[in-house]
C-alpha cells in the first residue's frame, strides 16, 4: 500500500459520507448500490478501505454532523466491515456486514416507495457470499461454519420485508433465489417450502410481473427441486421455463438447466439430440441417449456406472436408473419386429426363452422367473400390453400397439 | 504431518457447502430478449425416435443372436 497521508485519509471518508448521504437524500439507489458492494473490489471501495485502516476513528467524522450521523447505524458498522475485509479477515467482515444490514433493512422499511431495491439487493447478495467466505475461513481454523445459516435467517426477515403489499412486492423473488442458493448449498433444501408457497399462493401479485432474471433463476431451483421429488411433468415445466426464458449468452446456465432437464425428458420419453449434448458438453448423457434408443441394457448399465458419481453429486442418478424399464420396452420391441420379420404370424407370441437369449447376449444372467417378473411389471407399468400363457412361457403381445408410447408422460407408478 | 491433518479435515468441512449446479448471477440490471439461439436448446429433442427401424449395428447383432440360438434349438 502506497503512502497515505492522514488529510488524504480523512478526505476519503467524509467523500464517501457524502456520497451516502445525497444518494438517500435524492433516492439514487443505483449510487447507493455502488457504495454497498463490498465484495465487488471497486477501487473507490479498497482506497475507502485504506483510508480507513489508517485514520481509525471514522466514527468521530460520523458523529460529527447530523446528516452522516443519521445512517451511524449502517455506516458505522459497515466501516468495520470493509476494513476487516481489506485486512482479510471475513468472519469479522461478514459479523459486521450483518450489522450493518441489520439497521439497512429498518431504514429501508420506513421508506414508503421501492426507489432503493437496488441497493437492497446488493446487500442480500453481499450477505450470501461474505457469508460463505466467512464459513471458509471458519472451517479453514477448525471451527464450525455456521455464518452461512445465519445469512439465510438474515433474508428471510428481508423476504419478510417484501413479501406483503406494495411496491417492493417485485423483489421478493430476488431475496427468494439468494435464499435457494444457501439452502442447496446448506442442503436444507426443505426450507424452500414456505417461501415458494408464499410465491406461488399469492393473489395480489402475478407472478410474470417479477424481472426475468429471478423468474429464470426461480424457475431453475424449483425444477431441480421437482426432480428430487421425482414430479416429472412439473419438472419438466420449470426447467423447460427456465430454458425458455435464460439469457442466451449465459453458457453455462443453460448447461446447468439441460444437466436436469436431459434426465427428466429422458424419463418421459424425450430425447435430447446430440447436437445439444455436445454444444453444452453434456457427453455423460450420450450413451444413455443411445441405450434408449437400442434397447441396450448393457450400454445403460456402462454409461451409468462410468458416470456415477456425477449423477449422484446432482441426485439425478435414481432418475437415470428408472430408465431401465424403458430400455427392457425397447429390448422387446426390436425382438419383436425381428420375430414379425420373419414370422408375422407368431410375432405375438414372444418366448420367455427367447428374451432370456437377448439378455445373456447382453451379459445379463436372469433365469425364467426373473425375466417372468420383469414383463409382469412392464406389463403392469404399460410399457407392454400383453399377458402371459404362464404354462407355455410365452407372453401373448396385444395386436393392437403392443408397445405403448409415454408421449410425454412419466412411466405409471 | 499436522498440517496435512487439518487439510484433510478442511477437505471434510468443505463438502457439506458444496452445490456444484449454483446458478450464476444475472447483473442486477440485465435484461435479455428471448433469442433464436435459447430457442434452439429449446427445439432440439425428439419423441419419434422409438421407430420400427432394425437395421442398425445393434439390431442387427440382436436378430444374428436369437437366429443362432433358434438353430440351436
Amino acid at each position: 500500500m502506497a503512502y497515505l497521508s492522514m488529510g488524504e485519509a480523512h478526505r476519503r471518508i467524509t467523500d464517501y459520507l457524502n456520497r451516502f448521504s445525497d444518494a438517500v437524500f435524492s433516492q439514487d439507489g443505483a449510487s447507493l448500490k455502488q457504495l454497498l458492494s463490498l465484495s465487488a473490489n471497486s477501487p473507490s471501495l479498497l482506497s475507502l478501505a485504506d483510508a480507513l485502516n489508517v485514520f481509525q476513528d471514522a466514527n468521530r467524522l460520523i458523529k460529527q454532523s447530523e446528516k452522516y450521523a443519521q445512517y451511524g447505524e449502517i455506516i458505522a458498522p459497515l466501516f468495520r466491515s470493509l476494513q476487516s475485509y481489506r485486512l482479510g479477515n471475513l468472519v469479522d467482515t461478514y459479523s459486521a456486514f450483518e450489522k450493518a444490514a441489520n439497521a439497512f433493512i429498518q431504514e429501508f422499511r420506513n421508506w414508503e416507495s421501492a426507489w432503493a431495491l437496488e441497493a437492497l439487493f446488493v446487500v442480500a447478495y453481499e450477505i450470501r457470499v461474505l457469508a460463505e467466505r466467512a464459513d471458509k475461513e471458519l472451517a479453514s481454523n477448525g471451527k464450525s461454519p455456521e455464518k452461512l445459516k445465519g445469512a439465510g435467517s438474515f433474508l428471510m426477515k428481508v423476504f419478510g420485508v417484501l413479501a406483503g403489499k406494495g411496491p417492493k412486492r417485485v423483489g421478493a423473488l430476488y431475496v427468494t433465489c439468494q435464499l435457494f442458493k444457501i439452502y442447496f448449498k446448506l442442503g436444507t433444501v426443505h426450507l424452500c417450502r414456505s417461501v415458494i408457497r408464499s410465491i406461488e399462493t399469492a393473489r395480489i401479485f402475478d407472478f410474470e410481473e417479477f424481472p426475468k432474471r429471478d423468474k429464470v433463476t426461480y424457475m431453475y431451483y424449483t425444477g431441480r427441486l421437482e426432480v428430487f421429488n421425482e414430479n416429472f411433468p412439473a419438472a419438466d415445466h420449470k426447467l423447460s421455463y427456465a430454458l425458455m426464458h435464460c439469457n442466451p449468452n449465459s453458457e453455462a446456465n443453460i448447461r446447468m438447466i439441460l444437466k436436469y432437464l436431459i434426465p427428466v425428458k429422458l424419463s418421459i420419453g424425450i430425447l435430447p439430440k446430440d447436437q445439444l449434448l455436445e454444444k453444452y458438453n453434456l457427453v455423460e448423457y450420450k450413451n444413455v441417449v443411445q441405450a434408449l434408443k437400442r434397447g441396450d441394457l448393457r450400454l445403460l448399465r456402462h454409461a451409468l456406472q462410468e458416470h456415477e458419481d456425477r449423477f449422484l453429486r446432482s441426485g439425478v442418478f435414481l432418475v437415470l436408473e428408472k430408465l431401465e424399464l424403458q430400455v427392457y420396452q425397447r429390448l422387446l420391441k426390436k425382438i419383436y419386429i425381428i420375430q414379425k420379420q420373419k414370422d408375422p404370424s407368431k410375432a405375438h407370441q414372444m418366448k420367455l426363452e427367447t428374451i432370456i437369449k437377448a439378455l445373456k447376449w447382453l451379459e445379463m444372467d436372469m433365469d425364467l422367473d426373473e425375466v417372468e417378473c420383469i414383463v409382469a411389471i412392464l406389463i403392469y407399468k404399460n410399457l407392454v400390453k400383453g399377458y402371459f400363457a404362464h404354462k407355455s412361457k410365452v407372453v401373448v403381445l396385444s395386436k393392437q400397439d403392443p408397445f405403448p408410447k409415454l408421449n410425454g408422460r412419466p412411466v405409471n407408478s | 504431518m499436522a498440517t496435512e491433518q487439518k487439510a484433510a479435515t478442511e477437505d471434510v468441512k468443505m463438502d457439506l457447502f458444496e452445490d456444484d449446479d449454483e446458478f450464476e448471477e444475472f447483473e442486477i440490471n440485465e435484461e435479455w430478449e428471448d433469442k433464436e439461439e435459447g430457442k434452439e436448446a429449446t427445439q432440439q429433442w425428439e419423441d419419434d425416435w422409438d421407430d420400427d427401424d432394425v437395421n442398425d449395428d445393434f439390431s442387427l447383432q440382436l436378430r444374428r443372436e436369437l437366429e443362432k440360438n433358434t438353430e440351436k434349438n
